[in-house]
């Protein structure tokens, strides 16, 4: 590996991706996302997942915590409780994030947490060699489900919308320029946003490909309304007819979490130790 | 406030000390629930074993608790409900009659029974007026003074009925200020006082008041403090509050600990600092949520895959919990490592009294000592994981511009960056392993840092008593109280001279430190509440040291000190402990205690009189 002498870029290690895995488009895609925002390494923070996604870690700059399998979010709302002036990206795949922690997920849609959540959905677990991801279409062979995958896919883009999201996208690793601008539009919104990159994984998915993805997906028209509940859920329940649409799904204003904290007026880290401690001991006389 | 606060603070207000113990069961309402208080001129540390008066709001709790009554013993009963059947004081309270008569709900009663306590007790109703005020002052005067109608008609129903009161309650002229805390409210308090700024759990008993109290407080103290979706998140979510530059901790009990390991391991190898409150419950698994034992020492010492440091510590009272939880959050940071607060449900949910003044000292003379965090940073480029002498690194709060890192769940290098290197790999683990050297003062590190807040360093255990008693009590945290009480009976009543030797700071162990205490000639018990002795292991595996003679106790309820004072005095009779279907063993024969001791002989014949007749009656 050799360090990329950029001290205050995004860059890091080289990556170690397959040639040709869609992770390295998508992190092409945030790095100039972050940069057409005007964001540095010392501004945001950032949790990886483990995987391939989550490799990332040392592939990109930031003040980053690279957590346990499916802990990224969870860590992540902590860090922006603490902190909320500093932007909170988590990256992790469809495994880590849907899976393992499927239920921090859920929770942070409902919390509203001020975060982006980037999911490399590429259906299957690449890291541990091609076993089925939550996503993936039911009957997926994998070399954990030989017969093929009994449940049927996770649909993230309708959980995040039923469950209180504020905003939910979906991306694609082979359209680079669309996800920047979904990635900007995320990280600009204040509140929980979701985007969901669909991502070939060239090593172990033999079914989703680029080409699967070129013939399955479309991008939301001019005038659709991202702002409409219905239509949103309309366009998330797609997936089964294996329709993907492509943009801002979508979008609503809500105060996110730390904007309910009367508290969290100021940074937490920021505040004045308590120190006035009679007014809790009084109320054990 | 639940009846038996109220009691105990109408004691400390009017001089008293007082320790109060709760039996519920794991049920919303309804159940037998106890509530026992034992006042005292001296400072009093656990339960009874004799009551002197019980107050019967039905049947039931006369039935639970008569093998525990005297013949000197008051009994408040209900006529119309039952009859004491044993030859006790007999105090009749109609409490059928008070609820038609005031058309008030079951729950009511409570405070009739208080009142009428308080004129037994020969006590001041007009302090318990003054709780009611403050308690009811917000739904209204209506319901204040409704209130105060109940206590009186308890009250004056005792008056009027002739009944020769006790004067043990009457209010002395000095009354200091005192608290009445449980050990969760002492944990609360600590970690308000020690600058936490994010707490987050998820309910489980015997925790879960801490999370209340501490969210009730958020307006004051100004923490965050979260009810989160799962033990998981809450830890997860404070190991990124933590990195993120706030002081943090979690509470929970054993089942939400088991799944907060995982965590724990990484908070262990990315070094960020965590408090975490374990108040132990009877498991396995769910076991007896609502009662106590000392289970999960083992567990807690050894959480975690793969090898990094933790500290653990064991409050054994009220003012050790307060005490010991702003050293955890000082150790949390200084080493930059987990720190484990373990409690039991005996110490989380009874009730002592303290002086308010002393603990507000201890409050006020407290100042954070966060060691090598730091809001800036000098180096360039920042290594975050630097190789350093005592085993800690600096630890920037992000924010700086020009720096940035990660915490990383890898093994990494000095600068963050994950690696599988033989080398670095080494000389991370032999970093993070100099944080127990340094902690174990081994490393004698010279720093400024340590001029700032408490003592950073392991502790030995605390002796109480004749350091050259010939025979000592081995135990640790909240059996602390029971023991102390048993060793006063045993020095008054029986003219037994045993020393005490209590551990706080359990795991790691100053060998040399700890080995110390002990000797070849003297008689060791040790007194835990669980059944594997799970001290006694410890001690072995850090020390060598084994105690063979143990006293055990669980069956989910506390040791009473008269348990004790009978394990040691041999008395003849039935065992106390089977009578109350108490699960109290002595599982070593007596023969594998030291040699040499002189009067050994006599009480190996003691304990096979003891161990016989037990087997008898099984």
């Amino acid at each position: 590996m050799t360090i990329q002498n950029t001290p205050i870029g995004f860059d890091a290690y080289t990556p170690t991706w397959c040639p040709g895995c869609g992770d390295w488009a998508i992190r092409i895609g945030i790095k100039t996302a972050f940069q057409q925002l005007g964001l540095d390494p010392s501004s945001i923070f950032m949790t990886f997942d483990i995987g391939c996604s989550g490799n990332m870690n040392d592939f990109f700059n930031a003040y980053a915590m690279h957590t346990l399998h499916g802990r990224a979010i969870a860590t992540a709302v902590g860090m922006k409780i603490a902190n909320h002036v500093l932007t909170t990206i988590v990256i992790g795949g469809d495994g880590g994030l849907y899976g393992e922690g499927g239920n921090h997920f859920l929770h942070a849609c409902r919390g509203n947490h001020d975060i982006t959540v980037i999911v490399h959905d590429n259906m299957v677990y690449g890291l541990t060699k091609g076993q089925v991801a939550p996503t993936a279409s039911k009957g997926y062979k994998s070399t954990s489900t030989p017969s093929g995958i009994v449940e049927q896919s996770v649909n993230p883009l309708a959980l995040a919308i039923t469950q209180g999201a504020t905003f939910v996208a979906q991306g694609f690793a082979g359209d680079t320029p669309g996800l920047i601008e979904i990635i900007k539009a995320a990280v600009k919104h204040k509140g929980f946003s979701l985007v969901n990159v669909l991502q070939p994984c060239v090593t172990f998915n033999k079914v989703n490909t680029y080409h699967y993805y070129l013939q399955h997906t479309y991008k939301l028209e001019k005038n659709y309304d991202p702002t409409n509940f219905q239509s949103a859920l309309g366009k998330s329940v797609e997936i089964l007819q294996e329709k993907f649409p492509l943009g801002i799904i979508y979008q609503t204003q809500k105060k996110a979490f730390h904007e309910e904290l009367p508290q969290l007026s100021e940074p937490l880290i920021l505040k004045k130790r308590f120190t006035d401690i009679d007014l809790l001991l009084n109320e054990f006389i | 406030m639940t009846t038996g606060t109220v009691i105990s603070k109408i004691a400390t207000r009017s001089g008293y000390h007082i320790f109060s113990y709760f039996e519920y069961p794991s049920l919303i309402r309804g159940g037998n629930n106890t509530v026992e208080v034992v006042f005292s001129d001296d400072e009093i540390t656990a339960s009874k074993w004799k009551v002197n008066m019980l107050v019967c709001l039905n049947k039931e709790t006369f039935d639970l608790h008569k093998h525990r009554l005297s013949k000197d013993s008051i009994v408040m009963y209900d006529p119309d409900s039952f009859e004491p059947d044993i030859e006790c004081k007999k105090v009749p309270l109609p409490l059928k009659k008070i609820k038609e008569k005031q058309e008030i709900h079951q729950q009511m009663l409570n405070t009739v029974s208080v009142g009428a306590s308080i004129a037994m007790l020969g006590g001041d109703v007009g302090i318990f007026e003054d709780i009611l005020k403050h308690q009811f002052a917000r739904k209204g005067q209506e319901v204040v003074d409704f209130n105060i109608k109940l206590a009186r008609v308890g009250f004056d129903q005792i008056k009027a009925d002739n009944v020769t009161p006790l004067n043990i309650l009457s209010k002395k002229s000095e009354t200091p200020e005192k608290l009445v805390l449980t050990g969760n409210d002492a944990f609360s308090i600590g970690t308000a006082g020690a600058d936490c700024k994010y707490y987050a759990a998820y309910p489980m008993t015997p925790s879960s008041s801490i999370l209340m109290s501490l969210a009730a407080w958020q307006d004051k103290t100004q923490m965050v403090v979260r009810h989160s979706e799962d033990e998981i998140a809450v830890i997860n979510s404070a190991l990124g509050a933590s990195f993120a530059g706030a002081r943090s901790s979690v509470g929970t009990s054993g089942g939400g600990f088991a799944l907060m390991v995982e965590a724990l391991s990484y908070a262990g190898v990315a070094e960020i600092p965590i408090v975490v409150f374990l108040g132990m419950r009877p498991g396995p698994a769910t076991g007896m949520p609502t009662w106590t034992e000392q289970g999960d020492l083992l567990f807690a010492t050894q959480a975690g895959h793969g090898e990094f440091p933790k500290i653990v510590l064991a409050p054994g009272d009220v003012s050790e919990m307060i005490e010991l939880t702003l050293t955890a959050f000082d150790l949390a940071d200084f080493y930059q490592l987990p720190v484990i607060v373990v409690s039991d449900k005996f110490l989380c949910e009874s009730y002592k009294d303290v002086l308010k003044e002393v603990i507000e000292k201890k409050l006020k003379n407290y100042t954070p000592n966060r060691g090598k965090i730091v809001a800036k940073t000098n180096q360039s480029p920042y290594l975050r994981y630097k190789y350093e002498e005592d085993g800690v690194s600096e630890m920037l709060i992000p924010g700086q511009k020009g720096a940035f890192y990660q915490a990383n769940s890898y093994e990494h290098i000095e600068d963050t960056h994950t690696t599988e290197e033989s080398e670095p790999r080494k000389k991370q683990v032999e970093k993070r392993n100099k944080k127990w050297d340094t902690y174990l003062n081994k490393l004698k590190v010279k720093s400024e840092k340590l001029e700032v807040g408490g003592n950073v360093f392991f502790e030995g255990p605390k002796i109480y008593g004749d350091p050259n008693a010939d025979t000592v009590f081995v135990s640790w945290g909240g059996t602390k109280g029971i023991v102390l009480e048993a060793q006063k009976m045993l020095a008054s009543e029986h003219n037994k001279n045993i020393a005490f030797l209590h551990f706080t700071h359990m795991y790691p162990f100053d060998e040399e430190l700890v080995k110390s205490h002990f000797n070849d000639h003297t008689r060791y018990i040790l007194v835990e509440n669980n059944s594997h002795a799970q001290f006694g292991q410890l001690l072995r595996m850090q020390t060598g040291i084994d105690i063979k003679e143990k006293l055990l106790k669980y069956d989910g309820r506390p040791f009473f000190p008269e348990e004790i004072v009978k394990y040691i005095i041999g008395e003849k009779g039935e065992p106390m402990e089977q009578k109350q279907q108490t699960a109290v063993n002595n599982l070593e024969n007596n023969k594998n205690t030291k040699p040499n001791l002189p009067d050994q002989k006599e009480r190996e014949e003691e304990m096979l009189k003891k161990l016989s007749a037990r087997m008898m009656s099984a």
